[in-house]
């Protein structure tokens, strides 16, 4: 049978059988990076066209439908569009650090791919500390958006920039206490083992109380980490016109923008692994009739699938709810999220240690 | 007791936004009302109260109400119209002062309404014409009155 | 030379250069994202050495934590946006001598210790091993150090919400 594993291992033979094992090794680097950077133009060009599609069947509105069939290369008129522009720099910049923020921001967006299992065995670096990798590396992203803000040498960006420094530093709490609650059922940091651990059934079904309340907490922490409304306080179209990227135009907005959708897609793959079992089909059980059924469907469409339901939920969010001040996304995280989480976490400790979950 | 005060408040929470997403899963899942025109494939109708910019009324004969009165030049507030007047003679050898050209700017035109209020015989009223651009912004200078046209007899 | 050694020679040109551009840079903002290279190039280094765990902690408490609250205070410093001006001779020759000393002593120690080649000595760097012996208080636990450190910074924070608290009386 085809899988991502099976060609990725014939690809590997192959070159070893043919080249040195250096040179096989930095062809394999090449191919990666080459896909790597193919994957993101690809959820480019689908995650903005799907969020164009979604927001506008829930306004009611039919959305792009002019360019190809159902509008569905507007998004590649779009990057052509920004391709050709120039790009600008403010002459009161800091032009060196202006020129360096949306690379920041897409390579820290690029690291955290490393240890996402997208199918089956089909995984860059399968680390042994995946999910605290993630967090970490994700924290770089943050650098990117403060640096952009202060180089651009314009109040709104700058003030873009500190809200959206303010507000990841803090949701950062949150996402990780609520990671740490599949950590604490693992057993496990790698996500290769966490998503072997969930053969027997999904930790969201098998976890139950505590982990829909760490999955309903993630979710909306990622939702403000990615700065996406109903948190988009760094952007804020109607105060800050559009905050920390107000002076890019051209491609380094298009890396900006780009950045995001990537991140989108980054921490809705890592909810999916954490919290629906990754590439994992779903399995009840002891239901070995039901369970071979399943994996009948390969595992990266599972994965995808799980994936973009995920992104789906995000995107309702941003259509659905209005904006939040400051002080209330403030609250929001201190007085409600990080108290949950922490007393959720001490009910997870307290289950896993009795063994009563599924 | 503030425990439960907190906890009810988290539910509130909670509650309020799933009715929120309650209501744009419905758009997302009923997406055959679209309430937005496809402008360009059918032309929209407009509403009898919109002003998209300032015409005269002629009718079959060729006939318009206007006196060249000059009242609707003076109310414009940005001089927009500009009625240039010429003397026909009549059959009893009387001559008698008509308009020549009725010059509208469009470019100028706030449409505010106030030429047609000003108007006395109603010989100019807002139509509904919203496509307006143009190659050159030579063509935003209209005549309004069409040529060979003349003022209906009963109007004074 | 191999891969190995060409990787590490790679980023400690990649730290020293960063350190020294933080160092001559004369735009604080500049100085502190040039102190932020470098801190990824000393975590780069632990991924280097396959210690993942100390890498990671190293991005997200110097990168995610210390350098944002660093790139905080200048922005909300005034006028922190303006050109440093050059240090004087004196500085100079003061904080010459002074990072003399700090290097003779490090490469004094370093010297002394004579590091031993043990291929024997096995890492165990898993994550497991790790908080095993941080809260095991038998002879290879850390339980007291962990526990020493955990009320400092419970202190810190609590001082942090002392300030940071309105004072009820004031309002009144």
């Amino acid at each position: 049978m085809i899988s991502f594993e099976y060609i990725a291992d014939n690809i590997d033979k192959w070159l070893n059988n043919t080249f040195s094992p250096w040179l096989a090794l930095t062809i394999e680097f090449v191919i990666v990076g080459v896909l790597c950077i193919g994957l993101f133009a690809v959820l480019g060009l689908v995650l903005i066209m799907m969020e164009r599609k979604v927001s506008a069947y829930m306004q009611v509105r039919l959305g792009p439908n002019r360019v190809g069939p159902k509008g569905m290369f507007q998004t590649v008129a779009d990057t052509l569009k920004l391709l050709v522009k120039e790009g600008l720099t403010p002459a009161g910049s800091d032009k060196f650090l202006f020129n360096l923020a949306p690379f920041v921001v897409m390579i820290a967006a690029m690291l955290v791919l490393a240890p996402i299992a997208f199918a089956k065995n089909f995984q860059i670096w399968d680390i042994n500390i995946g999910v605290l990798y993630v967090s970490a590396v994700s924290s770089i992203g943050v650098i990117g958006i403060l640096m952009a803000g202060w180089a651009s040498n314009n109040k709104y960006s700058l003030l873009g920039a500190m809200r959206s420094g303010a507000q990841i530093v803090s949701y950062e709490l949150s996402a990780g206490l609520s990671i740490l609650v599949v950590v604490i059922f693992t057993g496990d940091l790698s996500i290769s083992q966490i998503i072997e651990s969930q053969q027997t059934g999904w930790w969201i079904f098998r976890g139950h109380i505590p982990m829909l309340i760490a999955f309903i907490i993630f979710i909306i922490a990622v939702t403000a980490e990615t700065n996406r409304a109903p948190f988009d306080l760094a952007e804020a179209e109607s105060e800050l016109t559009a905050g920390f990227h107000t002076e890019y135009s051209g491609m380094k907005f298009a890396l900006f923008f780009l950045a995001e959708y990537v991140n989108i897609f980054i921490v809705c793959a890592i909810g999916a692994t954490l919290f629906l079992g990754g590439w994992m089909p779903l399995h009840i059980g002891n239901w070995e009739a039901f369970n071979s059924i399943m994996d009948w469907i390969p595992s990266s469409l599972w994965f995808v699938g799980k994936t973009f339901f995920l992104i789906f939920v995000i995107m309702w969010f941003r259509w659905t709810f209005p904006r939040l001040r400051i002080d209330q996304l403030l609250n929001l995280e201190w007085k409600y999220l990080l108290p949950i989480s922490m007393f959720n976490l001490l009910l997870a400790t307290l289950i896993a240690i009795q063994g009563w979950y599924f | 007791m503030f425990i439960t005060q907190y906890i009810k408040e988290v539910f509130t929470g909670v509650k309020s936004l799933l009715i929120g997403m309650r209501r744009t899963g419905y758009y997302f899942t009923h997406h055959k009302e679209i309430i937005t025109q496809q402008y360009p494939n059918e032309i929209p109708v407009m509403a009898e109260r919109f002003k998209g910019e300032v015409i005269m009324l002629h009718d079959q004969n060729n006939e318009h109400a206007c006196t060249g009165c000059t009242a609707c030049e003076l109310a414009c507030p940005n001089a927009t119209i500009k009625i240039v007047t010429k003397f026909d003679i009549t059959p009893e050898g009387k001559k008698k002062k008509a308009i020549d050209k009725f010059v509208y700017h469009l470019e100028l035109c706030t449409l505010c309404n106030l030429c047609i209020e000003a108007c006395p015989t109603g010989a100019i009223k807002m139509g509904q014409n919203f496509e307006h651009s143009v190659f050159n912004r030579a063509e935003l200078t209209k005549v309004l009155n069409k040529p060979g046209s003349k003022v209906r007899d009963d109007v004074e | 030379m191999s891969a190995y050694e060409i990787i590490f020679y790679l980023l400690a040109a990649f730290i020293l250069g960063n350190g020294i551009l933080a160092m001559t840079t004369t735009k604080i903002f500049r100085a502190a994202i040039f102190l932020l290279f470098t801190l990824i190039g000393v975590a780069g280094l632990y991924f280097w050495m396959q210690i993942e765990f100390v890498a990671a902690v190293q991005i997200i408490v110097y990168v995610g934590g210390i350098v944002v609250l660093i790139i905080f205070s200048i922005f909300l410093t005034q006028q922190s946006g303006l050109e440093m001006p050059k240090a004087t001779l004196q500085r100079k020759i003061f904080s010459g001598i002074a990072a003399i000393c700090g290097a003779g002593l490090t490469g004094l120690l370093i010297s002394q210790y004579g590091f031993t080649n043990n291929p024997d000595a096995v890492l165990d760097d898993s994550v497991q091993n790790i908080g095993t012996q941080m809260l095991d208080y038998e002879d290879v636990g850390f339980a007291l150090p962990f526990e020493v450190i955990s009320i400092l910074l419970l202190a810190a924070m609590i001082g942090a919400i002392v300030i940071a608290m309105k004072s009820k009386v004031e309002e009144s």
